[in-house]
């Protein structure tokens, strides 16, 4: 590909702002990029290791946001969802909390049930705001909204507005767990990326995602069933969301009804309008969506790592959201692009 | 027959009496179910006034929106209840509904959360938890306990968790931990970041201090569930928690009593949300015609460790283990 082109992609200034950061950081403290094998827990250990494994919920979820917002949509019931499917993991750990007092390794309910129910649950409630969506002709940020209110509501309603501890090992896995010196969350992003992406890439859904997105009702007229492709993105979203609260409750191993998940939806917009996919819907990135959340999350670790003061956090993220927003803008991404077009002219002649 | 007649009739007159002795209406507009903490402020508080006898409650729950609470007033105030418990979601937005309150002449009870317009408005009596003094307590239970095992002259790097930036016992605790690092010479602030009061973030902040902190040696944690969460940041990192890192908690919620017997932590200071027992009493002198200055009553509050005797000066340390089967929450 030329240089032209590649400066002309929204995704190549992702890339530019992640590594700008990270040099950076590297520039402040080398030692920022160490990575050390831990023995007691038989992973990789270093900030490099942390930024991944905790950007994992919302590179999860915004691999579905993608898709919503690629058909020109949003879903904000994500973080409420994520809520949801901790409190019913949960629920069935800890089915026993009035019998056995204190956290410990056991569960009364099949482990299957501990993580298939809720999966199956957000499943369902990702399906039914794509039905609010496909059949009611409803807005798609005012369908989800609907979610995004009571899901958390049904999630206290189900754990009796407690905040449940479990000690129970094998749920412990999801999110502390390891496979190939990798932390879990590590390992469940990278197959739920792949997967997402063959789907979308090595069938025709993507397309059909496309498609939709530019113009519905040039879409049906060309055979392909707008309603389905909808209910299947929500559904899909309301599954990866389930996942996510599987991960973010197990990292605590407790459901926290208020906070769990408060908030990801705007970092999964964020990082899939970062990544390069426009808010209008049409053509789509999951590569840069994956830059995009590990943006945000680089973000987050840098201010901790760092020690910016508490009070100033907020706007230091703003700053450098705002400064990657502003390199990806048309006229930037113009300029360069013109710049190299000149380069490769002159190489030419 | 006659029996049941009578039975029926003797009830009948029963429930007369008792809907009739039932003359003090308290009505009170909680926040809504936001933690384990708000659940067991209301379930103390509602069960102390539904068993008073003569007493009857007139509850709402706001569900965590502050429109919600002005409404639950103002339906109080028409209903001329004659007493209002009251605190508020967010601190400021509250004079004219609390001026209306003032006008109707019903006695109004500020509990935990005071409004910014507290010194503006007619109330008969204010509960909540001295943050500052929470702060403090943390600190120094550190300092003290290191002391008791003969590492009082050795240097401490000290870590601060803050809550959600901007709420009151954030910046209260803020102050009081600031203050008390003042009193040990040897202690060292070499971090002070937000974890905003959750597991998660505070996992995610001690992950972070872990690597970019060289050594770090005790953790204060402005509430127990950001301790909980760095516990398991520690672990990963491979120290022991509570051993390589003196970890000291808020709130004294259920979950840090088995930590801290389980040994994986050291201290809880407990912020109270049983509230009856300073509010009944202070409805009862009321009720004679007592009156109470404007100043905040402060519940008694608790230390809870690993051993207990640790002096604090105003309190002495509890053992967890010796009390973790009588906690509610």
């Amino acid at each position: 590909m030329k240089v032209s082109r590649l400066m002309q992609s929204k995704v190549t200034w992702a890339v530019i702002a992640e590594a700008l950061i990270l040099i950076v950081c590297f520039i402040i403290r080398p030692d920022f990029f160490s990575i050390s094998y831990q023995p007691s827990t038989g992973m990789l250990y270093g900030s490099l290791i942390d930024i991944v494994n905790r950007s994992a919920e919302i590179t999860i979820i915004s691999m579905g946001m993608t898709l919503v917002i690629a058909l020109g949509g949003t879903d904000l019931s994500v973080g409420a969802l994520v809520a949801v499917a901790g409190a019913i993991s949960l629920k069935f750990l800890r089915w026993d909390v009035l019998t056995y007092n204190t956290p410990g390794d056991y569960t009364v309910y099949p482990y299957v049930l501990v993580i298939f129910v809720p999966l199956i649950v957000c499943a369902l409630m990702g399906l039914f705001n794509g039905f609010l969506v496909a059949k009611g002709g409803m807005q798609p940020i005012i369908a989800t909204l609907i979610l995004m209110v009571c899901g958390r509501g049904v999630a206290q309603i189900l754990t009796d507005g407690k905040q449940f501890t479990t000690g129970y090992s094998p749920f412990r896995v999801i999110g502390q767990g390891s496979f190939m010196y990798l932390p879990m969350p590590i390992i469940i992003t990278i197959i739920v990326v792949v997967a997402v992406a063959l789907f979308t890439r090595k069938t025709a859904f993507g397309a059909f995602v496309e498609s939709v997105g530019v113009n519905p009702s040039a879409s049906r007229l060309s055979g392909i069933k707008a309603d389905t492709v909808i209910l299947i993105v929500f559904m899909i979203t309301g599954l990866l969301s389930g996942i996510a609260g599987l991960i973010y409750s197990s990292r605590i191993m407790s459901n926290d009804s208020n906070n769990a998940g408060l908030n990801f939806e705007m970092d999964a917009i964020l990082a899939v309008v970062i990544g390069g996919t426009n808010m209008a819907g049409g053509k789509f990135s999951l590569a840069g969506t994956v830059v995009g959340s590990l943006i945000i999350r680089t973000i987050v670790t840098f201010v901790y790592y760092f020690g910016i003061v508490s009070e100033a956090t907020m706007a230091f993220k703003a700053l450098i959201i705002a400064v990657v927003i502003v390199l990806q803008s048309e006229p930037v991404r113009e300029y360069f692009a013109k710049r190299a077009r000149k380069k490769e002219g002159v190489s030419h002649a | 027959m006659k029996k049941v007649f009578l039975l029926i009739t003797a009830l009948v007159l029963l429930a007369f009496v008792g809907s009739a002795s039932a003359d003090v209406v308290i009505a009170f507009s909680q926040i809504g179910q936001e933690s384990d903490w708000r659940t067991a402020n209301t379930d103390d508080l509602r069960k102390a006034i539904e068993t008073h006898p003569g007493w009857k409650l007139v509850y709402d729950d706001a569900q965590q929106k502050q429109e919600n609470q002005i409404k639950a007033l103002r339906n109080f105030i028409t209903q001329d209840v004659n007493y209002i418990l009251f605190t508020g979601v967010v601190s400021t937005g509250w004079d004219e509904v609390l001026k209306e309150v003032n006008e109707a002449g019903i006695p109004l009870l500020l509990i935990d959360r005071l409004p910014d317009c507290a010194d503006r408005i007619d109330y008969v009596a204010a509960f909540g938890g001295d943050f500052v003094e929470e702060g403090r307590r943390q600190v120094a239970w550190a300092g003290e306990y290191l002391k008791s095992i003969g590492k009082g002259n050795q240097d401490v790097n000290v870590v601060i968790m803050e809550g959600t930036t901007g709420a009151t016992a954030q910046t209260g605790r803020t102050e009081g931990n600031l203050k008390a690092l003042k009193e040990y010479p040897h202690f060292k602030l070499v971090g002070q970041q937000s974890g905003n009061f959750t597991r998660a973030e505070g996992q995610a902040v001690m992950e972070s201090w872990l690597k970019s902190i060289p050594k770090i040696d005790v953790l204060i944690a402005q509430n127990d569930d950001m301790a909980l969460g760095a516990i398991d940041a520690i672990k990963a990192a491979g120290k022991v928690p509570g051993k390589d890192i003196i970890i000291v908690g808020c709130d004294s919620v259920k979950a840090a009593f088995d930590a801290i017997v389980a040994g994986e932590m050291n201290c809880t200071v407990e912020c109270t949300p049983l509230y009856a027992a300073f509010v009944v009493p202070t409805i009862e002198a009321l009720e004679r015609g007592e009156k109470f200055d404007k100043s905040v009553i402060h519940p008694a509050e608790d230390v809870f460790d690993m051993n207990g005797g640790i002096d604090l000066g105003t309190v002495k340390s509890i053992k967890a283990a010796d009390v973790i089967s009588e906690r509610r929450y």
